[in-house]
C-alpha cells in the first residue's frame, strides 16, 4: 500500500468511543521540562531500586514485554488498547495472550538454568500496564506504569545476564504487523539502524547483556538478527499488511517460545551470543514521526533537550554522547514531549 | 449560591458563607460491637498495595466530576479483588499469632470508600464501608482494640513515591511535625493508647513512616517507586505471604510491648495547606466550616489547635466531606 493511500485509510474516524483526543494544537501548552513534570525518578536511582531487590549469583533474564508482535495480534486499536484507553473489551484476551508468552520464556529460561526473572512492560497504549499481574509467574518482578525511566529498559543493570524481547513490532518503515519505533521515523547510532528491539540491545549491551531472544512477526525477527546476528528469534506470524497476518496457534507459539527461551539461556552460558557493542562516542541520529514534526511546538521542544542539535532536515536531529543509558533517558525525554498534552 | 457579581448583598452573603456541619456528624459518639480476644483494626489503602501504580486502578469513577476522566473499571474492577485478598491474607496472619477479632476499615476514597469486595473478605471481619464516616481512616476504633495495621498506604504529599498525596492538603504538620495519612491517623489511635504494628506501601512511604513513627513498626514493602505511576512490582501472591507474616510477626511483636502509642504533646498545633489544585470553591467551604474555629493563616493555609486528635480526626471529614461533596 502506497503511505498516500495508508494515511487516508488512517485519516478515517473511528467508532465515537475512539474519539478521546482533542485536537492537539488546539490545548494550552504546559512549558515545564518533560521529565520534570512528569516526577519520574532518575534513571539510575531506578537501576539501585531493582539491584536492591536482585539476588547475587544464579542467572537473570530482563524481559521486555510488547505486544504488537504477539501471537494473534494484528490490529491496534481494537486488540493493544483498553476501553478506559479508546480500545475495547478485545483487549482483555490479548492481555492474556501476553501474560501467556512471558510465562512461556519464563519456563523455558528456568529449565536452562535461569533463576530470576524481571518483566518489564514495554507497550504503551495502556500506559505500560498489560501484563495480568495475577496471573504472571510468581517469582518474576513485573516493572509497570507510566511514566518510567528509560521506558523499555527501566532498571537495565549489569546483574542481567540475558535480555529477552517477546511481541515485539518491525521497525518504523518496515512492512511489519504495526510498525514503528518510539516517536521516531528513523534512529541510528554511528550509522546503525536499530529498531526497538535494537535499542534495548545497545542499551544492555554496554552493560555486557546479550539480548538473547526476540520474537514477533517475521519482519521483525528477520530485521533483527540483521541488526544483532544470530540470536534466538520466534516468529508467531507472518505478514501481508500493517494490520494483516497469518497467524500461528498461541498453544504452538508459546511451546516455541519455551525451546527458543532455553536454547537462548544456554547459548548465553557458553558466551556463544555477545553483548551489542558499538563505538564510543555514539553519534545518535533521529528523525521524528512526521505526524509529531508538523508540530511546531514539538519539533523547537525536541531541539531545546540537552545535547541535541538540529539534523539535516527539520524534524531531524543529532546528538552525541559516551552513554547509551543517556542516550535511553533520550529517548525517555522525546517520548514525554510527543505525548504531552 | 446564586448571586449576581458586584452586588452587595452577594458579597455580604459570601463572607458569612457557613459550611453545613459534617453529614456524619450525629454518629460521632457510635461504637463497634465489642468482640472478645485480641483485636485488630485494619485500614486497607490502596495506591500503596502490590502492583497498582497508575490512579485507573485505583478510581471507580463516581466519586464525583474531577475524577470521572480518571476510571478505568476494567482495571479498578480487578484490583478489589487483590485488595480483598492483601487484606485476608493480613487477617490470616495475625489469626495465626492468636489476634481473634478484625475490623477492617476502607482507607480508600475509590468508589467513596468501597472497594473491599464483602463476599469475598474473611468471614470473620467486620468491615466499616462507604462515605461520609466520623473519622474517616480510622472510624470505629476504639481502646479495645490490640493493634493497628495500616496495607496499601502511601507516600505523603510531595513525596516520590507511587500516587503519593495527604489527604486534601499539600502539607499537614501536628507541633511542627510532618504526618502523612498514616502517621496522622496513628496519631488519633495514639490517644487511644493503640499503637500501630504494621505499614505496607512502596519504599518511600515505608522511609518516610519509619522517621515519623519513632517506635517502629513491621514494615512490608509492597514495591519500588520508579515514578508516581510506575514501580517496580511482586507477584500478588508474593505480596500475599510477606504480609501473612509481617501480620503475624506484628501481633506477636504487639503482644511483646515491642511498639508504644502515638502520641503528641497537647495542645495539638495543627497547620495545613489545601492542595493547589483544588478549586476555590472547596477553600471557601474548608474556611466556612465553623465548628473547628479554624485560622487562616494565607490563602490556602489554616491552622487550628485543638487538645483531641479526635475532633481533629471530625476535621478531616468535615474537609473530605468539602472535597469530595
Amino acid at each position: 500500500m502506497k503511505p498516500a493511500i495508508m494515511a487516508a485509510v488512517l485519516a478515517v474516524p473511528g467508532p465515537a468511543w475512539s474519539q478521546g483526543q482533542v485536537a492537539r494544537d488546539t490545548m494550552p501548552r504546559d512549558t515545564t521540562p518533560p521529565a520534570a513534570a512528569f516526577g519520574v525518578t532518575e534513571y539510575r536511582l531506578a537501576r539501585q531500586k531493582l539491584e536492591q531487590d536482585m539476588q547475587r549469583g544464579g542467572f537473570s533474564v530482563y524481559i521486555i514485554a510488547d505486544m504488537e508482535g504477539l501471537a494473534g495480534a494484528v490490529r491496534n486499536q481494537t486488540e493493544m488498547r483498553p476501553v478506559s484507553r479508546g480500545g475495547s473489551p478485545q483487549h482483555e484476551r490479548f492481555r492474556q495472550e501476553l501474560t501467556d508468552e512471558v510465562n512461556a520464556l519464563i519456563t523455558g529460561a528456568r529449565a536452562a538454568g535461569a533463576t530470576q526473572f524481571i518483566v518489564n512492560e514495554g507497550h504503551g497504549g495502556t500506559l505500560f500496564r498489560n501484563v495480568l499481574v495475577d496471573r504472571l509467574d510468581p517469582e518474576a518482578i513485573l516493572i509497570r506504569g507510566y511514566p518510567k525511566p528509560i521506558v523499555m529498559s527501566t532498571g537495565m543493570n549489569p546483574m542481567v545476564d540475558a535480555m529477552m524481547i517477546v511481541g515485539a513490532h518491525a521497525n518504523a518503515g518496515s512492512p511489519g504487523i504495526i510498525s514503528h519505533n518510539f516517536a521516531f521515523d528513523s534512529f541510528t547510532v554511528n550509522g546503525k539502524v536499530l529498531n526497538e528491539a535494537g535499542i534495548a540491545a545497545f542499551i544492555g549491551g554496554e552493560m555486557g547483556v546479550p539480548l538473547g531472544l526476540a520474537s514477533g512477526d517475521d519482519v521483525l525477527t528477520a530485521e533483527t538478527r540483521e541488526m544483532l546476528g544470530p540470536i534466538e528469534t520466534v516468529t508467531v506470524k507472518t505478514a501481508f499488511s500493517r494490520s494483516a497476518a497469518a497467524v500461528l496457534p498461541p498453544a504452538t507459539v508459546h511451546r516455541t517460545l519455551r525451546q527458543a527461551a532455553a536454547r537462548a539461556v544456554r547459548r548465553v552460558k557458553t558466551g556463544e551470543l555477545k553483548p551489542l557493542k558499538l563505538q564510543k562516542p555514539y553519534r545518535v541520529r533521529f528523525c521524528l514521526r512526521r505526524s509529531f514534526t508538523e508540530d511546531e511546538w514539538v519539533r523547537k521542544t525536541v531541539g531545546r533537550l540537552e545535547g541535541v542539535a538540529d539534523g539535516a532536515s527539520p524534524g531531524c536531529f543529532v546528538y552525541t554522547s559516551n552513554s547509551a543509558e543517556e542516550v535511553g533517558n533520550l529517548l525517555n525525554e522525546v517520548e514525554w514531549t510527543v505525548l504531552k498534552p | 449560591m446564586r448571586c449576581f457579581v458586584g452586588t452587595i448583598l452577594c458579597l455580604t452573603s459570601a463572607l458569612q458563607a457557613q459550611t453545613a456541619p459534617p453529614s456524619s456528624a450525629p454518629f460521632r459518639e457510635k461504637q463497634i460491637p465489642r468482640e472478645a480476644g485480641f483485636r485488630v483494626f485494619i485500614v486497607p489503602d490502596m495506591e500503596g498495595m502490590g502492583s497498582a501504580v497508575d490512579i485507573r486502578e485505583v478510581i471507580a469513577g463516581n466519586e464525583g466530576e474531577r475524577y470521572k476522566e480518571l476510571t478505568s473499571p476494567d482495571y479498578w474492577d480487578r484490583f478489589r479483588l487483590l485488595l480483598t485478598r492483601e487484606v485476608n491474607a493480613t487477617i490470616r496472619g495475625a489469626r495465626s499469632a492468636g489476634a481473634r477479632s478484625f475490623v477492617v476499615n476502607e482507607g480508600h476514597g475509590g468508589n467513596l470508600f468501597a472497594n473491599v469486595l464483602p463476599w469475598e473478605l474473611d468471614s470473620s471481619a467486620i468491615l466499616v464501608r462507604g462515605f461520609p464516616k466520623p473519622l474517616v481512616m480510622v472510624t470505629g476504633i476504639d481502646s479495645s482494640f490490640g493493634t493497628l495495621m495500616f496495607t496499601g498506604a502511601h507516600a505523603n504529599a510531595g513525596s516520590p513515591g507511587v500516587l503519593a498525596h495527604n489527604f486534601a492538603f499539600d502539607s499537614f504538620t501536628v507541633n511542627g511535625n510532618i504526618l502523612n495519612e498514616v502517621g496522622i491517623n496513628a496519631l488519633i489511635a495514639g490517644e487511644l493508647g493503640v499503637s500501630v504494628s504494621l505499614v505496607s506501601g512502596d519504599d518511600v512511604l515505608i522511609a518516610e513512616t519509619q522517621k515519623i513513627v519513632p517506635s517502629g513498626f513491621v514494615a512490608i514493602v509492597t514495591k519500588r517507586a520508579v515514578g508516581r505511576s510506575a514501580a517496580i512490582t511482586y507477584s500478588p501472591a508474593k505480596v500475599r505471604r510477606m504480609l501473612q507474616a509481617g501480620a503475624a510477626e506484628a501481633v506477636r511483636r504487639e503482644r511483646r510491648g515491642d511498639f508504644k502509642p502515638f502520641t503528641m504533646a497537647r495542645p495539638y498545633r495543627v497547620e495545613f495547606k489545601l492542595r493547589q489544585t483544588y478549586p476555590d470553591s472547596i477553600v471557601q467551604a474548608v474556611a466556612g466550616l465553623q465548628e473547628f474555629k479554624l485560622e487562616r493563616k494565607g490563602d490556602r493555609h489554616f491552622s487550628y489547635v485543638t487538645d483531641s486528635a479526635r475532633q481533629m480526626g471530625w476535621l478531616l471529614d468535615a474537609i473530605e466531606e468539602a472535597v469530595l461533596r
